[in-house]
């Protein structure tokens, strides 16, 4: 098991280099970044922007540096600057980066030319990245500095503001839903065919056959706008806390940020996730449990007088439950990584919607900082599945 | 000699459309996804008005009403007078076209490396999981905006085989350069898709090859194809088949839901999330109008569901049981033959 | 044994269906490729190009670029953009985007040139207009060659049409493809990109790539222009892709016109000037203005005072408004400031935002300017003078490009005559030289009741000005020869010979708190704000989240993702604003914020918010149903499609 664990570990770390690597080069073939935009408001002759100005705003957010040092900065905080060994400085005129590519220009026999650009003509060598501020590097916690959505301070501020409200909503939902799916879809398998059985289906179906954002507005529709106008009590339709304190018919007056407030803030979100996740869930739960009742150690389990109870949860669910414990690999990938849609939809603060947002206005240390940290538990949460598979079914030897 | 008369294996399949004609929730669903399929293949024979036909004069026209300038619109008219009726009909076609292909391929792909990494374990299985893992860690908004990016600065940046943009534009009558892009969202929703599959096949494969029949089936000889095919992959097939449907009808939602955000197919290709997606924002004005996308979306999604149910039940899991015991008693046969020679 | 054939047969079947699709995709991606390499090989070349490098600076050479020399094949044709312009029925693109407007406010929407009719230099006169007229159209395409969708050559009528995918901009699009189509037989292809790509540093319109690429200009209170309608203003390689005349318009007359228009403090010459530009650029139809677009700003209708005005943020007058029976107003945001830091973050929101905190100097209203924090506008003779002096060689002078440099033989100046010249290096050179006086009105503090003084001017010029401060140009800081701030409330700046900003009058540099002590943890902490180097500004919370307040309200918190609060800055030194408290509640989108408008949630939402897509709508009907009240204004922002004159 040890030498399993090990092993497993450096799997996932190597895992996680590739995924790192692969992510941040495609963030920087991606267009945008603090640039965009500049030159078309550099329309007054007061704010004109030359080329200067662009090439100092690119050094502030290292958008000159090349790729691998670029990488291996916002990873590590390395290299810093020249490395000095024994007082000796080595790699001081190593270029790190390009300041002002070069052009070549390429002439035709026809008489016509074409310049483009190609090399460098200035670089940025090791030595000019000793004045640069060096963020420690995502491995040592320091995420580095936001270039658009919170320009220049640091993401961690951003995720810090956001994280409660992420966990809070999406591990609630995730709870309920486990909590409510798995005995609907217990109950829907024992009793196949049942009115309850048909009901719970199409229930279910519905929930997954339409999108976030319909039953979000829907739901923002009857339970926010119209409960309101007929004088009913109602939820409020978005925000995570109320501006000011507010009176619902039955509950009464609520005050503002209190936790009632809070509550009935977070009801509708919740609600919305909730009846999603159920709908996949119990079909799921209840697809393994009608192929394990089937079987024969379940037959056998009855026939020996078992009860029906004892049957179904000691025996048939630990084998249908294998599957699904697939499923909830991502479980801590999600948790951290919101519902985009739905926090959209009813303004909630999360960590989905600043990812959506990051990418939205090319903020990419944001997206880049999101991303990974979402890799990073998505690969924990495999790891963990993997463990469990073990202890749950021990015909599969953890080799 | 004379062999003993066997059940041709076809007749497992009689067994199983004679089991999903009785589901009649099932097979009304499935005559309805049919239908739609077909209106939406004779779309430009159907469909009223041409796809892109604008008019302003007849903007905003309610469900069931006759514009201004007397034209009837079953289901109204979008913000620039498109016909809702004659743009659901070519979205159908989009979407519909997209959801299959991107769901077939990913579920080959991903029965394919799941039962091959399940079957094989050891190192294979190790390698073949990290590199799942490795593929599902991949940003699916990047990966959108980063392709979308790269088209623009040159049509011919990623190499899309002609023949690919071809056959799309032929299914979805939209034109090729459309069509490229639907191909591009494909083809991402392809790479991304396939490792939700392959994982829990493989999780499947791993506890039914421990089975007893496996591993008699082995000690016989069978070649691993062969034992992959008969034993390990019709025993994995039930949740495979609830996995595909619920993969079809998750499709044509995150798609709505990929347009809603920015990501997916752009007008004036019409599809039904992009539809929704821009009829969202008249909901204030216009209520009826995001529903008039919503509704296709939800009855072939349910619908898509109600088939999965049905063929889930068809082929599940009576009908295995026998099967397996039928095979068990082969095998058995089979094992006893060989210990007299 | 049969059926294992089967098996067998089945599986290699299976197989060879996974299998052959892969191998036709790397198959097919390989069968392309020499394809490409032959497209990028020099067209039927029998030796290979030159490569040499470029200096990068040396103008002589660069002349010799042949990129972007090429007239495009239809749009370098003026009789095609005239057609073009005669083939679009650009009131109903209006209609289509606004088809709740009256026609008479539909009209008033519509532009002719690149200035609204309202404008004092618009020139509504003597323009060439063009009336939505196919029959014309038609002849002129009939007269450049094209008939039927080909010219003699056989190439189609085809043109690719470029701009980002912005829902507004997608219908009236829409229309256009389908009028272009219909009413003369031009097809376009349109392709909607994310505004990260079409305005990218280096991709879209700042490359040029495009055919017919539509965008809007925020206009603004100066006309000003040089840099999209000078002759020098083309970008291309050669020039770092500097100016911002995409489409490659040379026109000499216009390109003077434009350069002398703003080199003179003469607001008649520059009505003058500004005329000749537009007479020229609606002949030579390089750039088709569509409309002004609409923009709303909506608000509680008990909110009194409410204001809005299409060259100024609409909360200006903020310590006006009243709301009866609320001591907090709430204002709607669909994006958050990324900083409070003005000299960093210049969007629309972060400026509204920044602005509760600011004692204005001046207002910029229906494109005017207005002194209100300053004690009069300076003006030539009162407050300002502009002498001629004579320079000679070594003296810092400013260009026509816009730079300050020693004057040198070969520099190329504007004349005290308003002449463009290139010094000789020996002959005797008059210029203009400005000198500005600000005076403040007394009485400014900060939030703490410390009065602003001096040292904070002269911190605010040193930090504006410092090149590590973040800032995104310092052209304005490179024209100041000399900045004396002589008391707490008069600031004296002497500009570089030949710096003639036309907008002179409108302030010079703002203060920062001088004695403001860091709180926040790290290397700065407990020093005073006037320690803290100019490039770590943008960083410290106490200037890019809480900084201190001069202006009517003073922040009291910034939950990210979520609101800012204000409350009434007590030491604000104009009028206390009557409203308490002010909140800023961010949404994620336009119609969250305009449901919270219609249920009470929200008493604001602006015009940076309500955009104008079909929100603007909503707000309009609910106002004519008396739930809110509304102002359209014919916002400064225009829509157009510039014309690409050249290809590659």
């Amino acid at each position: 098991m040890a030498t399993f664990l090990i092993r497993r570990l450096i799997q996932m770390v190597i895992v996680l280099l590739a995924s790192a690597i692969v992510s941040y080069a495609l963030l920087y073939l991606a267009p945008g970044g603090p640039t965009t935009g500049l030159r078309q408001i550099q329309q007054g002759g007061r704010n004109s922007i030359t080329a200067e100005d662009i090439a100092r705003i690119k050094a502030r957010f290292e958008l000159d540096l090349f790729l691998p040092y670029r990488f291996t900065r916002w990873l590590a905080g390395f290299p810093s600057g020249p490395i000095t060994i024994g007082g000796q400085t080595f790699f001081a005129d190593t270029p790190a980066g390009c300041a002002i590519p070069g052009q070549v220009r390429l002439r035709y026999p026809d008489g016509t030319s074409e310049i483009i650009e190609e090399g460098c003509e200035e670089y940025v060598t090791f030595a000019d990245l000793a004045d640069r501020r060096t963020s420690r590097g995502i491995i040592f916690g320091d995420f580095g500095n936001s270039q658009v959505i919170l320009r220049d301070r640091p993401i961690s501020v951003l995720i810090e503001s956001r994280l409660p409200y992420t966990l809070q909503l999406m591990g609630a939902a995730l709870f309920i839903s486990i909590l409510i799916g798995v005995p609907l879809g217990i109950y829907s398998a024992v009793r196949q065919y049942s009115r309850f059985d048909y009901v719970m289906t199409t229930v279910s179906f519905v929930g997954s056959s339409l999108p976030t954002f319909v039953i979000g507005i829907i739901c923002i529709l009857i339970f926010a706008i119209a409960a309101k106008e007929a004088g009913l009590p109602y939820l409020p339709p978005g925000s995570a806390v109320a501006l000011s304190d507010y009176t619902v018919p039955w509950i009464g007056t609520v005050e503002s940020e209190s936790t009632l407030d809070r509550l009935l803030h977070f009801i509708m979100p919740c609600g919305v996730l909730v009846f999603v996740n159920i709908a996949g869930y119990s079909r799921f739960i209840r697809s393994g449990m009608l192929e394990v009742l089937r079987l024969d150690y379940v037959r056998t389990a009855r026939s020996k007088g078992l009860r029906e109870r004892t049957v179904v949860l000691k025996h048939a669910l630990r084998n249908a439950i294998l599957p699904f414990i697939t499923l909830l690999a991502g479980v801590f990938a999600e948790l951290f990584g919101g519902a985009a849609i739905t926090e959209a939809i009813f303004n909630w603060p999360g960590l989905g919607r600043l990812l959506v947002d990051s990418i939205e206005r090319t903020d990419y240390t944001v997206a880049m900082s999101l991303t990974m940290v979402s890799i990073f538990l998505l690969l924990l949460g495999y790891l963990i599945t993997d463990i469990l598979y073990s202890v749950l079914d021990p015909r599969i030897r953890l080799s | 000699m004379t062999t003993p008369a066997r059940t041709r294996p076809a007749s497992q399949w009689q067994l199983i459309v004679r089991r999903f004609t009785k589901h009649r929730v099932a097979m009304f669903c499935l005559y309805i996804l049919i239908s739609l399929y077909l209106v939406s293949m004779l779309a430009p024979y159907i469909a009223p008005y041409p796809r892109d036909e604008i008019s302003l004069d007849r903007s905003y026209v309610t469900p069931m009403q006759t514009s201004k300038i007397g034209t009837f619109h079953v289901l109204g008219t979008d913000h620039i007078g498109r016909d809702f009726f004659t743009r659901l009909i070519y979205a159908a076609r989009v979407s519909l076209t997209t959801a299959l292909t991107v769901v077939t391929i990913s579920t080959i792909i991903g029965v394919t490396v799941g039962l091959i990494a399940g079957y094989f374990g050891g190192w294979v299985d190790n390698l073949v999981t990290r590199f799942i893992e490795f593929i599902s860690t991949f940003p699916t908004f990047t990966l959108l905006l980063i392709a979308g990016s790269i088209i623009l600065q040159s049509e011919q940046a990623i190499p899309i085989p002609e023949i690919l943009t071809k056959i799309f534009s032929f299914l979805m009558a939209i034109n090729e350069r459309e069509a490229r892009q639907v191909v591009m969202i494909v083809v991402i929703f392809v790479l991304l898709g396939w490792t939700g599959v392959a994982r829990f096949v493989r999780g499947m494969v791993l506890s039914i090859r421990e089975q007893l029949y496996v591993e008699s089936s082995r000690a016989l000889g069978g070649s691993h194809i062969h034992n992959m095919l008969t034993h390990v992959l019709p025993n994995a097939m039930p949740p495979i088949i609830v996995a595909y449907t619920l993969g079809l009808s998750g499709t044509l939602v995150s798609e709505s839901a990929l347009s809603f955000l920015g990501f997916g197919i752009q007008d004036p290709t019409p599809s039904w999330g992009n539809m929704l997606s821009f009829a969202n924002s008249y909901m204030f004005n216009y209520p009826w109008m995001p529903l008039v996308p919503t509704l296709p979306i939800l009855v072939c999604s349910l619908a898509i569901n109600y088939v999965g149910d049905g063929l889930r039940d068809a082929l599940d899991p009576r009908v295995q049981t026998e099967v397996r015991r039928e095979q068990r008693d082969a095998l058995l046969a089979a094992i006893r033959e060989r210990s007299k020679s | 044994m049969k059926k294992q054939h089967i098996l067998r047969r089945a599986a290699i079947l299976f197989v060879a269906a996974v299998v052959a699709p892969m191998i036709a995709a790397c198959g097919g991606s390989a069968a392309t490729e020499p394809q490409v390499i032959r497209e990028t090989v020099v067209v039927k070349e029998t030796s290979a190009p030159i490569v040499e490098t470029v200096v990068v600076k040396e103008e002589v050479e660069v002349a010799k670029d042949t990129s972007f020399t090429t007239p495009h094949p239809i749009l370098g044709d003026v009789k095609v953009r005239q057609a073009i312009a005669h083939c679009v029925n650009r009131p109903e693109l209006i209609k289509s985007v606004y088809p709740f407007l009256t026609d008479e406010q539909q009209q008033g929407l519509l532009m002719d040139t690149f200035l609204p009719k309202s404008h004092w230099a618009a020139n509504n006169t003597s323009i060439v207009s063009y009336p939505f007229d196919p029959e014309k159209g038609m002849a002129l395409l009939k007269e450049a060659g094209w008939e039927e969708g080909f010219n003699a050559d056989g190439l189609p009528l085809f043109l690719k049409f470029t701009t980002t995918n912005a829902a507004f901009r997608q219908t009236w699009a829409t229309v256009l493809e389908q009028q272009l189509k219909d009413n003369c037989g031009i097809a376009i292809s349109r392709t909607h990109a994310p505004g990260s790509w079409w305005f990218g540093d280096t991709t879209g319109l700042s490359r040029r790539d495009f055919e017919l690429g539509a965008f809007a200009w925020v206009g603004q209170t100066d006309p000003g222009g040089i840099s999209l309608y000078a002759c020098n203003q083309i970008p291309l390689p050669s020039n770092n892709w500097e100016g911002q005349n995409y489409m490659g318009w040379c026109n000499e007359t216009a390109s003077k016109a434009i350069i002398a228009a703003n080199n003179t403090l003469d607001k008649a010459e520059r009505v003058k000037q500004y005329a000749i530009v537009q007479e020229e650029f609606t002949k030579d139809m390089v750039s088709l203005p569509l409309f002004n677009r609409l923009e709303a700003a909506a608000a509680n209708k008990n909110l009194k005072n409410f204001k809005p005005n299409p060259t100024e943020y609409y909360t200006w007058n903020v310590e006006e408004w009243e709301l009866a029976g609320k001591d907090t107003v709430v204002l709607a945001f669909t994006q958050e400031p990324a900083s409070l830091y003005t000299l960093v973050e210049s969007a629309a929101v972060a400026t509204t935002a920044a602005g509760l905190l600011s004692a204005r100097g001046v207002t910029s209203l229906d494109y005017d300017y207005q002194a209100v924090g300053m004690t009069k506008l300076p003006s030539i003779g009162d407050g300002a003078t502009n002498e001629d002096v004579e320079v000679k060689a070594g003296d810092m002078v400013w260009t026509t490009s816009g730079e300050a440099v020693a004057l040198a033989e070969g520099v190329e100046v504007t004349n005290a005559a308003g002449e463009t010249v290139v010094w000789d290096g020996s002959s005797a050179l008059t210029m203009k030289k400005l000198t500005v006086s600000f005076e403040m009105k007394p009485g400014m503090k900060w939030q703490d009741g410390i009065p602003v003084s001096k040292a904070d001017y002269e911190l605010g010029y040193k930090v504006s000005c410092d090149p590590e401060s973040g800032a995104t140009t310092f052209t304005f800081c490179d024209s100041v020869a000399t900045f004396t701030q002589e008391s707490d409330t008069k600031q004296t700046l002497v500009f570089h010979p030949g710096v003639q900003w036309p907008t002179f009058y409108t302030g010079g540099f703002g203060a920062s708190p001088a004695h403001q002590v860091i709180e926040s943890d790290g290397p700065y902490k407990g020093k005073k704000l006037a320690e803290v180097p100019a490039k770590d500004w943008p960083t410290l919370p106490e200037v890019a989240e809480k900084p201190l307040s001069t202006g009517p309200y003073k922040i009291v918190s910034w939950e990210k993702g979520q609101k800012m609060v204000f409350e009434a800055n007590e030491n604000y030194y104009g009028n206390a604003p009557k409203i308490k408290n002010l909140v800023i509640q961010f949404y994620e989108d336009t119609n969250a914020a305009v449901a919270a408008l219609l249920t009470g949630n929200v008493d604001v939402v602006g015009t940076e918010t309500l955009g104008a897509g079909a929100e603007v709508e909503t707000v309009v009907k609910a106002a004519e149903e008396g739930k809110l009240q509304v102002q359209t204004l014919a916002s400064p922002t225009w829509e157009h499609i510039d014309f690409n004159l050249f290809i590659k």
